[in-house]
Order: C-alpha cells, then structure tokens, then sequence
C-alpha cells in the first residue's frame, strides 16, 4: 500500500486537502496522531494547492513515506510506489 | 536505552549564552545601543586556572535578554582572534545561533523596523512550522534569531519527533544514510508503531 502519513497538525493539514483534491488518493481515518494518504501508483502535488511556504512544503513528507520520490522541487512533488530498499539497491545486494 | 534515574533534576529556562569576541567598542554598541539591551553585570580579571594555556586576562560582561536570561561575551585581552574562531560564511555555521523569543506579531515588526533603522541587514519574517522568525547578524557576524510561536507545542510534535529522530538514528547507524528521502522511508515503521501503541492505549 503506498502513500504517505500526515502528522494532524495545523501546518500539514492543507497537505491532505491538496491530496483529496487532487483526486488520485485516498485519504484514511486518523489513527494514533497521523493520516494516512494512500495512492495508486502514483501521485503528484503542487505547492500552490497546499498554500504551504517553502520552510513547510520541504518538510511536507515529514510523517512517513511509503514510496518513491521522482520529482520535489519548489513547484511540485511527484511520488511513485516503489519496492526498493529503503538504503538503495546496492546496500541490498551486499 | 538509558537506565532510570532514581533523581530526576530539573532545568528552568535559559541562564545566559556566551560567545568570545574581540570587538569590544562594536559589541557593546550593538547589544546595548542598536538592540537596546541593558548592560546588567560585568567580570574583569586576571587571567587564572589553565596556567599551561596561559589564560589571558579577561572580561565577562552579560546584557539583559528578558525573562532573566542574558546573553554574554568574554573579551580576552591582548589576543587576537583564533583562525578556528572566526564564524565561517555559508549555512552551516549559522546553525549556531541564539534566538529571542517575543510574544506576538506585532513585536516581531517592532524589532525587525528597529534593526533596520538602525542600518542592521534583517530577513524577511520566516514561517517554519511553528515558529515565524526574523534572522541577522551582530559584528561579530554571530547568527541572531527573533522568533514568535504560531501554536503551542503538543503531544502529537513530541511523538512525531521521536519516531523522526529514532529512524534517523538507525540510518546513520548504518553508514549509508546520504538523504532525506530515506528518513521518511525508514521513518514509516515508528510512525506505524506509534499508531499501534495509541490503539492499544484506547483499547484499554
């Protein structure tokens, strides 16, 4: 299942808005202190939907990512479902 | 994990910081003057203790930063400044900074149209995630922050930074840490195990 948490803070909320209205995910009931967004394969975010400044949509993946990042820049975050290892295939190998 | 402390001692908010400088004239203008911070104490003496370093004579002089803390310099007499001691330009250095805590909006304003009144180069007001501040330097070109909170710190910051600092922690164990990417990755079986420990908590 791929997606990404989101702690249920003020600073990340429009995070999850900006993920329902992208209309790819599916936004899951808050457990513990996190949602969690879950996406079909793939994903992409802008930062002016989020309304988010720099300072917090660089941190915006702070609660936990199942997935692989493609593209994160100031405009956009685009993230894919991955198997890879977290340390990278060459860690797995060794 | 670390054992249980039988005491538990406790701290109560900053005393006062202290850095070395060598601009006494331009030290004492800034703080005093420019950010209008009283001069409350001041040590001057001879050298002592660290004979094989041969201690310069010194002074040890504090301004009043509010809510009983101060911020302090040494001045060592006779010396020059140490290559090593020189802040270093770029971004890393700047992680070494004192921030002021102010109690609204308004304040920071306050502070930001002072310093540049007084010619001081000030940033823009910064959100982070709760905290907005302002950033500038003292000649010394020591890293200043004037900062406000935008909400209180609560139960779910402190989770969240535990499961942060636990994956992280285990990345940097295993040498091959080399981005952020990784973190929050690595970061999903904690945040999973928090969630876990607060359905248990709820189920009694």
């Amino acid at each position: 299942m791929s997606g990404f948490y989101v702690l249920d803070v003020p600073e990340f909320a429009s995070l999850v808005d900006a993920a329902m209205k992208s209309g790819r995910c599916k936004v899951h009931p808050k457990i513990g202190h996190y949602r969690f967004v879950e996406f079909d394969r793939e994903i992409e975010l802008l930062r002016r939907d989020t309304h988010m400044n720099e300072a917090v949509w660089f941190g915006c993946l702070t609660g936990g990512l199942d997935g692989k990042i493609t593209r994160f820049d100031g405009e956009r975050l685009k993230l894919v479902a991955t198997n890879e290892p977290i340390l990278g295939l060459d860690a797995a190998r060794r | 994990m670390i054992k249980p402390l039988e005491i538990h001692p406790k701290l109560h908010g900053v005393d006062h910081t202290a850095r070395p400088t060598w601009k006494l004239r331009d030290t004492v203008h800034f703080y005093r003057d420019i950010l209008g911070l009283p001069l409350v104490h001041c040590i001057s003496a001879k050298g002592w203790g660290r004979e094989k370093e041969n201690h310069a004579d010194f002074l040890h002089f504090f301004f009043d930063s509010g809510n009983e803390s101060t911020i302090a310099f040494f001045y060592y007499i006779g010396t020059q400044q140490p290559a090593e001691l020189v802040v270093p330009k770029g971004y890393m250095a700047m992680a070494n900074h004192t921030a002021w805590r102010v109690e609204s909006e308004a304040e920071l304003l306050d502070w930001q149209r002072r310093l540049e009144s007084h010619g001081v180069k000030v940033s823009q007001f910064v959100q982070h995630e709760i905290i907005e501040s302002i950033y500038f330097r003292d000649p010394n070109w020591y890293p200043l922050e004037i900062t406000r909170s935008l909400r209180d710190v609560e139960e779910p910051d402190a989770v969240d930074a535990t499961a942060t600092i636990e994956a992280a922690m285990e990345l940097e164990d295993s040498g091959r840490w080399k981005d952020i990417e990784q973190l929050w990755r690595n970061k999903v079986k904690f945040v999973q195990e928090s969630q876990e420990k607060h359905s248990e908590k709820a189920r009694g």
